[in-house]
């Protein structure tokens, strides 16, 4: 019986070949972007589950209020580590100080790479669980070795144990290797980390690090603090009892009341926005969205293949009153639809089971994943056999109940004729399913629009040609005058500069400012960068009052430029000649600039000051010579780098690279979201196309009729078309309300956004007007200029 | 004289063999005739209606309408020429079950641009000449077959055409029914209206003034 079934569905199949092309594809694309959006969500969800316990380790993160307003920072001040081992220690299987990770400098004898790693204390190779290759997890307790991973080791060593080799760090510690970790993984917080080297090395390798610790400087804010709480204790609870930990040593500090919380590792990648010291989700909600739109897009197209199939219910309806009439049982014939529709999930997932694999790459690419096609996955199939199984009972059964249900004796006289409610359940589907197409375009649209809005945003600064170094070790320092000056020579540059802050980021604030007519109750924060005299010709900022530094005025080493921003922050009239007082030193301001953008371009420039300051400098700004290919200027400047700095590799970015890594999350999000909206057009337009085909077959022999009288191919076109546009014209006003909340409320998410402007529903209604034509034209015209003899002869 | 076919041939090839629908048919029509075309199941009755209605094509020979070559004219000229002049009336009335009665018999105009005034007159006139106003706002479905029939020849009468085509006009209904269709068909044709009709009934075929026998595609006789 059931090889009778399938062979039955089997001809049945390959006698429309069309339509079952067409449902096959349109069920085995809904079928891959299931697929890949539930291995893209398997992914985010496991992020850092290579950690053997990553359910116990977390990060302490600090709260500080001023003003009213709380925020959550990570760097901790360097007694706490102690501190909590000493006072809390029970509740903790690991505490583990770490410096902020970035490059440096590693080198062998005349090889020198820049390596990304830092400095942690020796408990971390055990909370990592990093799996050893060679050397174990007590690889960092002498002071002076360095574990590294796998592929450093490869890029020094090629592939002997380099077990007691010597590595030079940022050309001034001579370390042993004394372990080799395998890489660890794409999705994980911790990926791409090249070296650990003991905590104590650091201590004694930096001066003002020593300066903490001697003096237990508690309000020094400049390190890190990961911590692995004990097996049957409670992440709540034992944050609830060392939350004050930095409070008790600094009673002082009342009003900004230091908070600890700890921010478990599950959480450090779907969960780290915080707001007024309150962990507000994050990346989740994306992970949420896409996990909707992706059953979305399966029940679309699921639904569409019941839409298409009852579409040919009035030809089926007659092998049903056949097939009755010689004595089939209704449940015969549900078994008979129920394994047609399952040889089409069939066909359907092997088709999307290839989609898939052969999208993954471009997938990865696109969602910046590492994602594997896991087909050694027992789980995997599993899963897939349930999603098989589950689908073709949705995209079944509908057809199934519905064409087993026709009466013989009505159904062969030919009286026959597909109920009312049957139509209203297919046009509800196609509103639908143009509601969510039309919404997810205006979305992608929205995101575009705000790229753009905040890409086009003023940045105060000129970031053509402006390229900048980072100092990463010591052998940069006393040279500034000798680089300028042989590079100025070389013709490369234009201009050089230096800054204790990158362009695109801010590396330090501070509090303590005092001023004229300021509020005595107001905590201050403000962005300070200290600079070279020549930062402002080289970066070309905008200055709207006063003057630049400097070097005919000795005065201005203590002179402040300020940006707008701070101007406004401060409440000052007329700024220039007005002093304020830092760290009990006058400060008078010869200047104010454009605001510099330099976080996030979604958000206000805060207010910062600028001030002369050689020693404490850690980039290199150059503007490259306008007149030369940038290619030969930095071939120039390496050769001078090279001959002054010899032991660092010089690398160097273009400002106006990192800058556009500020908007890699919003790319993502809109390159994902443009892939999700094509799909799900596609497949609304495959509703549309089996709703056209219903109604078509429906009105065969009025359109016959009506030609026959006279109508023309035109006429019949409109009049077929005009209830579609009804629908979909339905379906818009239904989409741009949803719309229209939806994007202003993933814009507020953004202070610094896009209007929505009324074109942007307009462009998407009008598409989806134009998308409805096209899909109905296709069969409209069909039967339109069909022979009417032929649809009137069947009867 | 209306129209006239000469030497007209029209085929399908099945399996290498050309199976003749239409053979070698030679046939005038002058205005004012009463035709009926008879023959067996198959005889190619309904496809020489069809040809005539310029519904089908042929594969050889000539066929003039009012002196216009069908057989060369293109596809949107051969429309509006039946459109003028040809109304055509089914077996199964062909109704249009979403429209009402008053609807239905104004879709021709509605095709050939009328206005809304002209319309209305035009369809007064023949509700009022078919005895059916009282019945205009009905659906087809709740009429008798009968009735629909009358719609339908309404429908085929309402632009004024010169040729009506009927097939099987009766072929639904009861025999008073049927009657009625044949005499109203009969007064059209005092009327001064052209009829051709296809019919399997002595009875009827004897309303016409001519009456052609079909075997098989040929023309085998004419009475």
């Amino acid at each position: 019986m059931l090889r009778n079934h399938f062979k039955i569905a089997w001809r049945n199949l390959v006698k429309n070949k069309g339509l079952s092309i067409i449902n096959i594809i349109g069920l085995a694309l809904g079928m891959a972007v299931v697929i890949l959006i539930g291995l893209w969500i398997n992914d985010e969800v496991t992020y850092n589950q290579n950690h053997e316990n990553y359910d116990r380790i977390a990060h302490v993160l600090l709260n500080r209020t001023a003003n009213g307003e709380t925020r959550t920072r990570t760097p901790i001040p360097f007694p706490l580590g102690e501190e909590i081992r000493k006072k809390y220690g029970d509740s903790f299987d690991y505490v583990v100080m770490s410096s902020f990770h970035g490059d440096n400098i590693l080198s062998i004898d005349n090889k020198s790479l820049s390596m990304y790693g830092g400095f942690m204390e020796p408990d971390a190779l055990r909370m990592l669980s990093l799996k050893m290759m060679y050397g174990d997890w007590g690889g960092l307790k002498k002071p002076n070795s360095v574990v590294i991973s796998q592929s450093t080791a490869k890029a020094f060593f090629d592939d002997i144990n380099p077990i007691g080799k010597f590595i030079k760090v940022n050309n001034l510690l001579n370390v042993v290797v004394t372990g080799v970790y395998q890489d660890i993984p794409f999705n994980a917080r911790f990926h791409g980390l090249e070296f650990i080297a003991p905590w104590e090395l650091y201590v004694t390798s930096h001066d003002w690090v020593r300066y903490a610790r001697d003096n237990n400087l508690w309000d020094n804010n400049s390190y890190q603090l990961f911590v692995q709480i004990a097996d049957g204790t409670d992440m709540t609870l034992v944050n609830a009892k060392i939350k004050d930990a930095i409070y008790n040593n600094l009673p002082d500090y009342s009003r900004s009341h230091p908070e600890l919380v700890l921010h478990p590792m599950k959480d450090w990648h779907l969960r780290s926005n915080w707001k007024n010291g309150v962990n507000i989700g994050g990346f989740i909600q994306y992970v949420w969205l896409f996990g909707v739109i992706g059953l979305f897009v399966l029940l679309l197209a699921c639904i569409n293949f019941m839409n298409l199939s009852t579409a040919q219910s009035e030809k089926r309806a007659k092998e049903v009153g056949v097939l009755k009439s010689i004595g089939s049982s209704k449940r015969q014939l549900i078994n008979q639809f129920l394994s047609e529709s399952f040889l089409v999930v069939v066909l359907a997932f092997i088709l999307a089971v290839n989609l898939v694999f052969l999208a993954i790459p471009a997938f990865n690419q696109l969602a910046d994943k590492q994602i594997i096609f896991p087909y050694k996955n027992m789980l995997f199939w599993l899963i897939n056999v349930g999603f098989i199984l589950v689908t073709s009972i949705i995209a079944g059964s509908y057809p199934a109940f519905y064409l087993s249900s026709f009466r013989p004796v009505k159904v062969l006289k030919g009286t026959f004729k597909a109920g009312k409610m049957a139509m209203t359940f297919r046009k509800t589907l196609v509103i639908v399913q143009f509601t969510v197409s039309v919404i997810l375009v205006i979305g992608t649209i929205v995101v575009k629009k705000q790229i753009d809005h905040s890409k086009n945003r003023p940045i105060g600064y000129e970031k053509n040609r402006l390229v900048m170094i980072e100092k990463v070790t010591e052998d940069y320092e006393g040279k500034y005058n000798t680089l300028r000056s042989e590079l100025l020579n070389s013709g490369a540059i234009a201009e050089m500069s230096e800054s204790s802050s990158p362009l695109t980021d801010v590396w330090s604030s501070g509090g303590g400012f005092e001023w004229e007519g300021k509020d005595p109750n107001f905590l201050t924060n403000i962005v300070t960068v200290c600079v070279s005299h020549d930062y402002g010709n080289t970066v070309g900022w905008d200055l709207v009052e006063g003057r630049d530094f400097s070097r005919t005025f000795s005065t201005d080493s203590t002179a402040f430029i300020l940006n707008e921003a701070a101007v406004k922050y401060m409440g000052i009239k007329n700024p220039i000649g007005k002093t304020i007082r830092w760290n009990n030193q006058e400060h008078q301001v010869i200047g104010v600039v454009k605001n510099i953008l330099a976080e996030s371009p979604f958000e206000p420039v805060k207010q910062a000051v600028y001030m002369i300051k050689y020693n404490n400098t850690n980039w290199i700004e150059l503007k490259l010579n306008p007149y030369k290919s940038a290619n030969e200027s930095l071939a120039a400047v390496k050769t001078v780098f090279n001959k002054y700095i010899p032991n660092v590799p010089f690398e160097y970015q273009f400002v106006g690279d990192a800058f556009a890594k500020k908007f890699v999350a919003e790319e993502r999000i809109r390159k994902l979201s443009t892939v999700f909206t094509f799909f799900a057009i596609f497949i609304s337009c495959l509703g549309l196309f089996g709703l056209t085909s219903f109604i078509v077959e429906q009105r065969t022999k009025e359109i016959g009729i009506r030609k026959v009288v006279g109508a023309s191919v035109f006429t019949l076109w409109k009049l077929l078309s005009k209830d579609f546009i009804m629908l979909i014209a339905l379906a818009i006003i239904i989409a741009v309300p949803l719309a229209y909340y939806g994007a202003t409320h993933w814009l507020n998410n953004y202070e610094y956004r896009t209007e929505i402007s009324w074109k942007v529903f307009a462009i998407s209604g009008i598409g989806a007007v134009a998308m409805t034509l096209l899909t109905v034209s296709l069969q409209a015209i069909k039967i339109a200029r069909a022979n009417p003899i032929k649809s009137l002869k069947i009867e | 004289m209306l129209l006239q076919i000469k030497d007209l041939f029209k085929w399908v090839n099945s399996g290498g063999n050309r199976i003749f629908l239409l053979n070698d048919i030679e046939l005038t029509v002058n205005e004012g005739d009463f035709i009926s075309i008879m023959g067996p199941s198959g005889s190619g009755k309904t496809t020489l209606l069809n040809v005539i209605g310029m519904l089908d094509d042929f594969n050889e020979g000539e066929y003039s309408f009012l002196h216009e070559p069908v057989h060369k004219l293109k596809e949107k000229h051969r429309a509006n020429l039946y459109k003028e002049y040809i109304g055509f009336v089914f077996q199964s009335y062909h109704l249009i079950d979403e429209l009402t009665v008053y609807e239905n018999i104004e879709t021709p105009l509605l095709y050939k641009n009328y206005k809304s005034s002209e319309r209305k007159s035009l369809v007064a006139d023949m509700l009022d000449r078919f005895n059916i106003v009282g019945k205009k706002d009905l659906f087809p479905t709740q009429l008798s077959g009968g009735q629909q029939q009358i719609v339908g020849i309404a429908r085929a009468l309402i632009s004024n055409p010169k040729l009506i085509l009927a097939d099987e006009p009766t072929g639904n209904l009861n025999s008073k029914q049927g009657e009625e269709i044949m005499n109203l068909f009969k007064q059209l044709n005092d009327e001064g209206v052209t009829i051709i009709q296809v019919t399997h009934s002595e009875k009827n075929a004897t309303y016409g003034s001519r009456i052609i026998n079909l075997l098989d595609g040929r023309i085998i006789n004419t009475v």
